[in-house]
């Protein structure tokens, strides 16, 4: 389990995580979501004792990480696939992480074997594809066969047989009931890999909730309707009690009734449509609807 | 499972540390220039020495500040040759890893960096030792056999001389960790090196001083205080060689104590 207590981190005039509070509980894949910029990797750093919190605290199964003794026994993580010595070979590297934790060679064979790096362990990871250094940054994690596990944005560079072996694996170690926390600026992502989400913009928590309820929560559903007499039938569908919003192209857009009841209407009082749309927000939508507000840099609108 | 003991934790770190040292190439190539280059350098200087010796005054540039028949000095000027290479070596133990976020890693696997800062530290000075001894008592060997041959050379056992060859051994490691205090203290490469040049060369300018300053101001140099305690007849402006030998030290020493305070009060 990791808890994050009234976290709050400053850098000089930047404030990158803000008062942020939330639990990670075994057992299920979480996502940890926001847009670039939103704090998500300075977070896992305090979370690992790497950064110093400005004020609140992170802790690691009840402790603070910084008095962990094998802390590789207790949390994996991957924040940046690329930190590794170019030169040294795949080997060398998980070993010496290994040794630092009293963590022995056969252990570097298993895990080099779990992610299918065995037949490159002798080559010098400088050489490797961003796929083939995730993968060794995962077996690093999997060293001390902990029971939490934090990854950094572990889908970025990965082909999509990567993605495939990687959102198997997470599944994997939430059902073997290790607390699983990945980060993501991707929704669409997260919502095929992580059963919980918490979601942060501007180092704030925006919502801490399961994959499914968010969609459920924020789901817009609405009607998109053309007809030659828009705004005639828009007058029908007030005094019925709903809402009909005309877009800038002429189009309806209406809540507060579902496409049926609106093509009856218009059946009824024998207007034409040219077209009937019921939709429904997607992840991404209500994901956008979240952090809207939120982003660092966003395209401008003109 | 039981807590590891404070000696086996050691064991692990110093362990992980070094697989680290041995699996680069740098490695290689700076421990061989820095046994090569020395070895060389000290028979050439050598030689200068002995013609010098019998035709007058000394000739070369880094034989005017030393006493001019000291017969152990081209070791330790030869050594000096040999240590950019170990220096660079101290740097690179922690820069390359910030340079390229694996301190994160290390830090992650290890909490207590100053433990981290210690095995690094011990794994460096263990190998510039063994190789800075190896190549002082060589030289020493390869000069005496030079200088013999124009009757000016000493042998091992002639009183002071095994102390001042094992002092010069010393200043590989001096130099080695100073740059591992330097480099865990800027955390750039490049700003790593050339503090740590500018940290152990730079001094060598108050040898340009008018007379009584130059020997106490470069009684506190590194530079000054290795060639000191490495002397068969010290020079009368330094420190004794028993104090230049604390104030050899006091340099790596000093370096570290710093890099332990910054080390753990910087984000990683």
């Amino acid at each position: 389990m990791i808890e994050v207590e009234r976290l709050s981190k400053r850098f000089g005039p930047v404030t990158a995580v803000d008062d942020l509070s939330f639990t990670v509980r075994p057992g299920r894949v979480t996502g940890f979501l926001g847009p670039n910029g939103a704090g998500k990797s300075t977070t896992m750093r305090v979370i690992l004792g790497l950064d110093q919190p400005t004020a609140g605290r992170a802790l690691v199964g009840g402790r603070r990480y910084d008095g962990l003794v094998r802390p590789l026994r207790e949390v994996g993580s991957l924040l940046d696939a690329s930190a590794l010595h170019p030169g040294r070979t795949a080997r060398a590297h998980l070993r010496s992480i290994a040794q630092s934790n009293g963590i022995g060679r056969p252990r570097v064979d298993e895990v080099l074997r779990l992610t299918g790096l065995e037949g490159v362990a002798g080559r010098r990871a400088g050489g490797f594809s961003l796929g083939m250094k995730q993968r060794l940054g995962i077996a690093a994690a999997m060293l001390g066969d902990p029971p939490v596990l934090m990854f950094d944005e572990p889908v970025n560079g990965l082909d999509p047989e990567g993605i495939h072996w990687i959102r198997g694996f997470f599944r994997e170690l939430a059902t073997d009931g290790r607390t699983v926390l990945v980060s993501s600026h991707l929704m669409s992502e997260m919502a095929q890999t992580a059963d919980h989400l918490v979601i942060i913009g501007r180092g704030r928590l925006l919502a801490e909730t399961s994959t499914a309820e968010l969609i459920e929560s924020s789901a817009r559903r609405d009607v998109l309707l053309r007809s030659p007499r828009a705004a005639e039938l828009a007058g029908l569908i007030a005094a019925r009690g709903g809402t009909a919003t005309p877009q800038p192209d002429g189009a309806l857009v209406v809540t507060g009734l579902d496409a049926a009841a609106v093509g009856e209407l218009a059946a009824a009082n024998g207007i034409a449509l040219h077209a009937l749309v019921p939709r429904q927000a997607s992840l991404e939508d209500a994901y956008l609807d979240l952090t809207g507000d939120s982003t660092d840099y966003r395209a401008g609108t003109s | 499972m039981s807590a590891p003991s404070l000696a086996t934790r050691a064991t692990d770190l110093i362990g992980s540390e070094w697989t680290k040292f041995r699996s680069v190439r740098s490695t290689f190539w700076a421990l061989l220039v820095a046994v090569v280059t020395p070895v060389a350098v000290s028979a050439i200087v050598a030689f200068a020495f002995a013609s010098a010796n019998q035709h007058g005054a000394p000739k070369t540039g880094a034989a005017k500040t030393a006493p001019p028949s000291d017969p152990l000095l081209p070791a330790v000027i030869s050594l000096e040759y040999a240590v950019i290479a170990v220096a660079v070596l101290g740097v690179l133990a922690f820069t390359a890893e910030y340079s390229t976020g694996l301190i994160r890693v290390t830090f992650a696997a290890a909490p207590r960096r100053r433990a981290v800062l210690a095995a690094k530290a011990a794994v460096l000075a263990a190998v510039t030792l063994a190789v800075g001894e190896g190549v002082a008592f060589a030289s020493f060997g390869l000069d005496q056999a030079i200088l013999a041959g124009h009757h000016q050379g000493v042998s091992l056992g002639h009183p002071g001389v095994p102390g001042a060859v094992l002092c010069t051994g010393l200043l590989l490691a001096v130099c080695t960790l100073l740059g591992l205090a330097l480099g865990a203290i800027v955390r750039h490469t490049a700003g790593g090196i050339a503090a740590t040049i500018g940290v152990i060369l730079v001094p060598g300018i108050v040898a340009l001083l008018p007379s009584p300053w130059s020997g106490r101001i470069g009684r506190f140099t590194l530079l000054d205080a290795a060639r000191q305690v490495s002397a068969l007849h010290p020079a009368a402006d330094l420190f004794s060689p028993g104090w230049s030998l604390l104030v050899l030290l006091a340099w790596p020493v000093a370096g570290l104590a710093v890099a332990a305070v910054l080390i753990t009060r910087r984000d990683a």
